[in-house]
């Protein structure tokens, strides 16, 4: 055991990124410092690090993002001001003295210990109820059939809101999906992604983001192949050839609540992937305002 | 019999393997916000098991084709070099008119996801 | 026999650390060759988190069958003439087993959690592994045909005047789109990537999750160990000793299907699966036809 803590000590620090307003530009700036490794999901982390502001609306999502982190944990606001009292605070560049410090602490939990939904039905798990899965078995009910609408059968559909800080979305992007297997079927915008500023819409970070969603890294030579993997329907592939060749995009998305259903999730995700953040967001607002 | 004893050997190591290093980390995070499927902070309705229809009816068959055109093939492989250019005709045979399965599936769209 | 298994196991975590060497290699992060030991380490100190309701056994045991199906596609590698840990009669039917079980044992580890970025990650990956599989294993009876016999060690045997990559050029590269797919790398990471959120594993932390990277590195062992031997010659060689070419070749194979992995971008799920059934799969049908061709007296 002793063995094991001595080669940990100088192991990278897993950190989860919350992105929050202007908050890209800054993760980007962390890719590639040596000491520390960004991860895809919470559970493979160390340390929570919410880098730019995040508005008060979203502070129970964040919380659940806190208490996903396995304890021990640790907390960074970067440039955010903090939405509950767990961790500190960086103002300046580099957060990096704080991150180390952060991976020696052990927050306490921030959510209460209690389950998402109350036990309901007749069976000592909960089971039992209306219709052919009816009731709460462990703490929820299980997806009930709808039609799906590639041809009319009618399997199980799945609803969730997924979150503002899920790493393939854009950052602050809540939408409630509804998906059958991996085709979404309805998708509704509750949040629209958070504001980047002029610096979000550059084309390098920009084509780094896609290219990282396929798998590779950014260098222009390999993109080649990633044009030809792109499909060609949807514009996605004329986006992602124009930020290449270093130009900006102004193309506006059309509504997602009619643009998405349909697609296939990675489709999705790429699609969404590969409009600026300005214009992602002011297409989302002007679906809310409507 | 012996044969396969040193596989089945094998398997029970690596399970046994497994088993033993995954007991050595606590069993953390038990409360219930800490087990939530991680949805970037969003919260799901239901569990996540459910029945996807993957289109499978055609392009299982299709595979299930291949498969038996494969197990055809491996006592083929064998006495190939003694038959000679008789086997290669058969093979060839069975194999365009798989083909032929494929090309047919291709334009009716069964390999297309949605 | 029990010689073979007692090399194959010893060796087997050194070539784990050596393909998670090859991983961080180029990717800029530094510390290439302790660097995963301290990685491994960190993460076995870390807790194992439970999910809402999921499927225990399986959970617990999904890493251990990947490691189990690349321990056993290991241990029909021959290291020297004769010697080998699993002497089967039939050890290329053995592999192919191997490779299909994947598909199950991945599907398995994305079910468990009961969450539904790793349930995707399962669905979308049956539906890519399963034409994959067909393709190694055409290439593989085209290695079997000179061999006149589906045990690897008569393949090896076979291979003393021409190697199987110049028998069947396409051979090599398409097998290697299979050991893409059975290690969860690169353009077929379906399982894994990085579109959703790390997939199968995104609910796994701690000791599982370092025992699922430790069985993908093994897996690559296995399949590196495999193409050396079906393509490459395995351990025949002039100067040096049998096992030491064996070991040349595994290492060159590993370098190419990390490097490979890292330079084809991933297509959306449809477009990977045209692609496998209407061009890999014929390719590979030319490549038997071809090898049927040279192979007759």
């Amino acid at each position: 055991m002793s063995l094991l803590s001595a080669l940990a000590r100088g192991a990278e620090i897993p950190i989860f990124a919350a992105t929050g307003t202007r908050g890209l530009a800054l993760v980007e700036r962390l890719a590639r410092r040596p000491g520390l490794r960004l991860v895809a999901s919470p559970r493979h982390a160390r340390v929570l690090l919410v880098a730019g502001a995040v508005d008060a609306a979203h502070q129970r999502a964040l919380e659940r993002l806190h208490a996903q982190v396995p304890p021990p944990r640790g907390t960074v606001w970067w440039q955010a001001p903090p939405l509950f009292a767990r961790g500190e605070t960086v103002a300046g560049d580099d957060p990096l003295p704080a991150i180390r410090r952060a991976a020696m602490a052990n927050d306490p939990d921030q959510r209460p210990d209690v389950p998402p939904h109350p036990w309901q039905g007749m069976g000592p798990h909960g089971q039992g109820g209306t219709g052919m899965m009816g009731g709460n078995p462990h703490g929820r009910p299980m997806a009930m059939t709808a039609e799906d609408i590639r041809d009319g059968l009618a399997l199980d559909a799945y609803t969730a809101r997924f979150g503002p800080f899920l790493p393939m979305l854009p950052p602050g992007l809540v939408m409630d999906l509804t998906l059958q297997g991996d085709v979404i079927v309805s998708a509704h915008v509750a949040s629209p992604p958070f504001d980047q500023g002029p610096e979000g819409d550059r084309p390098a970070p920009c084509a780094a983001r896609m290219l990282r969603l396929m798998g590779i890294g950014p260098r222009a030579a390999r993109a080649r192949g990633a044009l030809l993997a792109l499909s060609k329907g949807s514009g996605t592939r004329r986006r992602l050839s124009a930020w290449l060749r270093g130009e900006e995009v102004t193309e506006t998305p059309e509504p997602l609540p009619d643009a998405l259903p349909g697609l296939e999730w990675a489709e999705a995700v790429l699609w969404l992937a590969s409009f600026p953040p300005s214009r992602l967001r002011a297409a989302c607002m002007q679906g809310q305002a409507a | 019999m012996t044969h396969i004893a040193m596989p089945i050997i094998l398997v029970l190591l690596a399970i046994a393997f497994t088993i033993a290093i995954q007991r050595i980390g606590a069993q953390g995070s038990a409360t219930w916000p800490g087990r939530a499927p991680f949805l970037g902070g969003g919260l799901p309705e239901t569990h996540a098991w459910q029945r996807f229809h993957v289109r499978y009816y055609p392009m299982a068959v299709l595979f299930i084709a291949f498969e038996m055109e494969m197990m055809f093939m491996y006592p083929w492989a064998v006495v190939y070099v003694e038959t000679g250019p008789v086997a290669l005709a058969e093979m060839g045979m069975f194999l365009g008119i798989l083909s032929i399965g494929i090309l047919y599936g291709w334009r009716e769209g069964v390999f297309r996801w949605q | 026999m029990i010689a073979a298994t007692l090399a194959l196991l010893l060796a087997l975590p050194l070539l784990v650390w050596t393909a998670a060497i090859f991983d961080r290699i180029g990717t800029g992060r530094g510390a290439t060759v302790l660097g995963p030991l301290r990685s491994g380490a960190a993460l076995l100190l870390r807790p194992n988190t439970p999910t809402e309701a999921p499927d225990r056994l399986n959970r617990l045991l999904a890493p251990g069958w990947y490691l189990a199906l690349a321990l056993v596609g290991l241990s029909v590698v021959p290291l020297a003439p004769g010697i080998v840990a699993s002497d089967l009669s039939t050890g290329l039917v053995l592999w192919g087993a191997c490779e299909a079980l994947t598909v199950v044992v991945v599907f398995l580890h994305g079910w468990s959690p009961n969450a539904p970025l790793p349930l995707i990650g399962a669905y979308r990956y049956v539906a890519i592994g399963l034409p994959a599989m067909l393709l190694s294993m055409f290439v593989l009876i085209g290695a079997a045909l000179p061999a006149q016999s589906l045990s690897v060690l008569a393949v090896v045997e076979a291979q003393r005047d021409l190697w199987n990559v110049v028998r069947q050029p396409l051979g090599l590269p398409l097998f290697m789109a299979l050991g893409l797919a059975i290690t969860l790398r690169g353009p077929f990471d379906y399982a894994d990537g990085a579109e959703l959120a790390g997939g199968t594993s995104a609910e796994e932390s701690g000791p599982a999750l370092a025992m699922w990277q430790f069985a993908r590195a093994a897996m690559l062992v296995a399949f590196s160990g495999m193409a050396a031997t079906a393509f490459l010659g395995g351990h025949l060689g002039p100067v040096l000793p049998g096992p030491l070419w064996l070991l040349l070749k595994t290492l060159a194979v590993m370098a190419a299907t990390v490097a490979a992995g890292r330079f084809f971008a991933r297509m959306p799920p449809a477009r990977m699966l045209t692609l496998l059934w209407v061009v890999l799969l014929p390719l590979s049908f030319a490549n038997l036809a071809l090898v049927g061709v040279t192979v007759l007296p």
